[in-house]
Formats: C-alpha cells, sequence, structure tokens
C-alpha cells in the first residue's frame, strides 16, 4: 500500500519542510522565543514523526529510516556536531510505536505520548550537550528554563495541528 | 529465547551509545582544528542550505511585511530624531573621509600596507536559526566562495555579534556572542577610559539573566567608568581592530577581590538579526 500511496514522496517532502520550518520559526521569532534565560524551542520536526506513527493504522511506513535521515541533516545542518539528533530522532519512533501498542492513539492519548517525547528529546539533547561541554547549565535551570517553556510551546503547536497534519495525511493516503 | 532478546537489544543500545559518543567527539574536535568541514559534510550543508532558502525566502518576507506595518506607525517619531542625526552624521563622516585620506598617505609614505584596522566588509543574510537552546547559532548566506574563513568575526548594526563557527561553499554558520560554550566569544578587546589609558583584556562569557557580556581578569590600575566603550583590540589574529563591542554597564571586583569584572552591554539587539556583515581580513 505504502509503496503505490502519495505518502511515499508526501511524507519526506513534509519532514524536510518541517525540519526549515524549525529553523526559520526560531530565526522570525527568536526575541520571543530565545528571551534569555528562558529558552523555547520548537519541535515541529518530532511532531511530524509522531503523528506520522499515531495515524500510521494500516499502512506503515520506513519511519525509523527517514528519523534517522532527518536526525543527520539536523545535526549537519543545524548544529555542526554529528551523532546527536541521528540516534535520538528514531529512538522517539521507537518509543512511540511501544506506546502506541499499549493506549490506543487519540487526541488526547497523542497530547500524552507527545509530552513524554518532547521531555526525552529535550532530556537526551541536554544531556549529549552537557558530554561535549557546549553548555555548563546545571539540571535543575534546565527543568526550569528550557524544559518547561519547550513544552508548553510544543504542546501548544500540537492542539493547534493536529487536525491539519491528520487532513494532511488523509489527503496523501 | 526471551532472554536473548533482551541482551541483545542491551548490545544495541550500548553499540549505539559509543558509536554517537565517537561521533560527537570527532565532530567536535574537526569543529575545533579545521578550518572546513569535510567535504561530504559541506556538499551536504550547501543542498540543504538551498533549498532552506526555499522555505525560509516565504517565511522571512511574510514576517518583514507584519513587522513593516508595525513600523509604520512609529515612522513619523523615528523621522524626527533620525533628521538630527543625519546631520550630525555628515559632519562626522566628511571628518572621517578627511582622516581615512590623512592616514592612508601617512601609511604610503612609512610604508604600512596593511594595518590592524583593515578589512574589507562581506554583508550577509541570515537564514535560519539552530532550533536548540545550547547553541544559539545562526545561518547565513555567504560561505567560502565569497571569501568567509572560519574564526571571521561577524556584526550587525553598530556592533560585534558573534564569529564564524563552520564555512561551507555557499553558507556558513556564526556562532553569537551570546553563546556559552568555550570557545565562541573569546574576543581580545580593549578599553580607552576617559583618561586615556587604554585597557587590554578577553571577553570570557555571557550573564543570560540581564543580557550582558563579562570580561574578566583586568589586573590594570587604571579606572574604567560605566559608559566607557569597549572595542576589539585586534590582537591575536583574525579579528580587526576597531570593532565596537558595547558599552561598560557595570565595574565589580571578582569573586576573590584580586581583579576586575566588567559588564558590558552588547551594541546590538542580538535576537533581532536579519542582515549581518562578515569583516574579511587579509591573511
Amino acid at each position: 500500500m505504502y509503496r503505490l500511496s502519495k505518502l511515499r514522496f508526501g511524507f519526506p517532502i513534509g519532514l524536510l519542510i518541517m525540519l526549515l520550518l524549525d529553523g526559520s520559526l526560531s530565526h522570525i521569532f527568536s526575541s520571543q522565543m530565545f528571551n534569555y534565560p528562558t529558552v523555547m524551542v520548537s519541535h515541529l520536526v518530532v511532531l511530524w514523526l509522531v503523528t506520522a506513527v499515531l495515524y500510521e493504522e494500516n499502512v506503515t511506513m520506513p519511519l525509523g529510516r527517514w528519523a534517522i535521515v532527518a536526525g543527520a541533516v539536523f545535526d549537519l545542518y543545524y548544529t555542526g556536531i554529528f551523532g546527536v539528533y541521528i540516534f535520538i530522532f528514531p529512538l522517539v519512533v521507537y518509543v512511540t510505536r511501544i506506546m502506541v501498542t499499549y493506549i490506543s492513539p487519540n487526541f488526547l492519548s497523542g497530547l500524552l505520548i507527545y509530552f513524554i517525547d518532547i521531555t526525552l528529546v529535550e532530556g537526551l539533547g541536554f544531556l549529549a550537550s552537557r558530554v561535549v561541554h557546549m553548555t555548563v547549565i546545571s539540571g535543575s535551570s534546565f527543568l526550569v528554563n528550557t524544559l518547561g517553556p519547550t513544552l508548553a510551546l510544543n504542546l501548544a503547536l500540537y492542539v493547534i495541528l493536529y487536525f491539519p497534519i491528520r487532513w494532511v495525511y488523509n489527503w496523501l493516503n | 529465547m526471551r532472554k536473548f532478546s533482551f541482551n541483545r537489544r542491551l548490545v544495541i543500545i550500548i553499540v549505539c551509545l559509543i558509536v554517537s559518543f565517537a561521533l560527537m567527539t570527532v565532530s567536535v574536535v574537526i569543529r575545533n582544528k579545521r578550518s572546513t568541514p569535510p567535504l561530504i559534510q559541506q556538499f551536504g550543508n550547501d543542498i540543504v542550505g538551498l533549498a532552506d532558502r526555499v522555505v525560509a525566502l516565504p517565511a522571512n518576507g511574510l514576517s518583514g511585511s507584519v513587522s513593516s506595518v508595525s513600523e509604520l506607525l512609529n515612522t513619523y517619531q523615528e523621522n524626527q530624531q533620525l533628521k538630527k542625526q543625519v546631520s550630525e552624521l555628515a559632519q562626522t563622516k566628511v571628518r572621517d573621509q578627511t582622516l581615512a585620506k590623512e592616514n592612508k598617505q601617512l601609511n604610503q609614505q612609512v610604508k604600512l600596507n596593511d594595518s590592524l584596522t583593515d578589512y574589507t566588509a562581506v554583508s550577509a543574510a541570515v537564514i535560519t536559526r539552530t532550533p536548540s537552546s545550547w547553541q544559539n547559532q545562526v545561518v547565513i548566506n555567504k560561505g567560502s566562495s565569497a571569501g568567509v574563513q572560519k574564526n571571521m568575526p561577524v556584526m550587525s548594526g553598530s556592533g560585534l555579534i558573534g564569529r564564524v563557527a563552520e564555512v561551507n561553499k555557499t553558507n556558513s554558520k556564526v556562532e553569537l556572542i551570546t553563546d556559552n560554550n568555550d570557545s565562541a566569544n573569546r574576543f581580545a578587546v580593549q578599553i580607552t577610559t576617559k583618561s586615556g589609558a587604554t585597557v587590554n583584556g578577553v571577553l570570557s562569557g555571557y550573564k543570560s539573566a540581564t543580557g550582558q557580556i563579562t570580561m574578566n581578569n583586568i589586573t590594570t590600575k587604571a579606572k574604567i567608568h560605566k559608559g566607557d566603550k569597549v572595542v576589539t583590540s585586534g590582537l591575536g589574529g583574525v579579528t580587526p581592530k576597531g570593532l565596537y563591542v558595547g558599552k561598560v554597564a557595570e565595574t565589580g571586583g571578582d569573586d576573590y577581590g584580586l581583579s576586575t569584572k566588567l559588564y558590558i552591554t552588547p551594541a546590538t539587539d542580538l535576537t533581532d538579526l536579519n542582515i549581518v556583515t562578515v569583516a574579511v581580513t587579509k591573511q
């Protein structure tokens, strides 16, 4: 089914657009999002991957592979530190797939799953940056200044974009 | 059978962790040591940068039109203030031209070709910003083909904003001085005090709570006042002399009372960057 549907090309194109929109949003709203010390980071690319798992009912997509590609592009183009998000993004897809087998996905349970995913992305990203000395921020100020605002922003984006993205998937499928 | 699959998963996790650490270490070393990233990475970055321009163009255009509407509202007041400044500026500019000419003639007389203040400005547009809270980085649309090299200082508006961290063919990454990692904001700077003494030093960090740059370990006896201007000193190579950094906001002793610590207000708003200038020096 996947081979024949428009998703085969539509999904990667959407993934790339979401990845680049993350950067554009951060640039355009940088005075609001990077209002130090409070930092909000948009993770639209994670939203695209997670919603793909949520809507994946009868078509199986090679999400893990695309997550690796997205992570590689993220590492090379945005951060310049290779080897961080290339592992985190596939892990998010894997964890989401496990959670979906226990909780049937709908709007509200998806919100919970997305909450866990964003915490995972930000937490592991923080640990990796601590390891390579990209940051010296303590764990407690990470929780207050970065994780909290980031969760707020991304859950708001989830609520706004859940139905539009589902519409896009249905149209592609 | 169950035990086997658990072990296999554990092995996969450990292998992933080791590979991840290895890759991170290698890329950090490459970033610190080499002037350009590996060719394949450059190529990939150039392609993604090209695609990003397609996405960034409408997004930035939209934000530009929204901000131009909001700017229209206080245009009148701004116009009044700017008119005053322009009349002062004309005078300064003429004087500046005369001085530059005189300087050139004097340099010719003493056969000095390039001095520390010489640089050519390459202006570039900001394409995108790293969506990460650990790296304050922007991607600009000029690369090695426009003469940009690693470690060159980048300015926006009137002041210094950061340095080039990675150069590809058609785009490059700029690390802002708000970035607090080990190498982002170590610029050699100097302050000329009101009494005429010159104080040299190195920028040492960024205090995110107040938005000020810090400068540590100053052991001079000269009295530094609030409002003294901080400029780059040109010592240490790539950065030319005389790029404006900001004004001294606060002076104080360091934690042990041995040296002075300064807080500097940056000259430009570091969250609102659209057009930046790379100071290209001859090396």
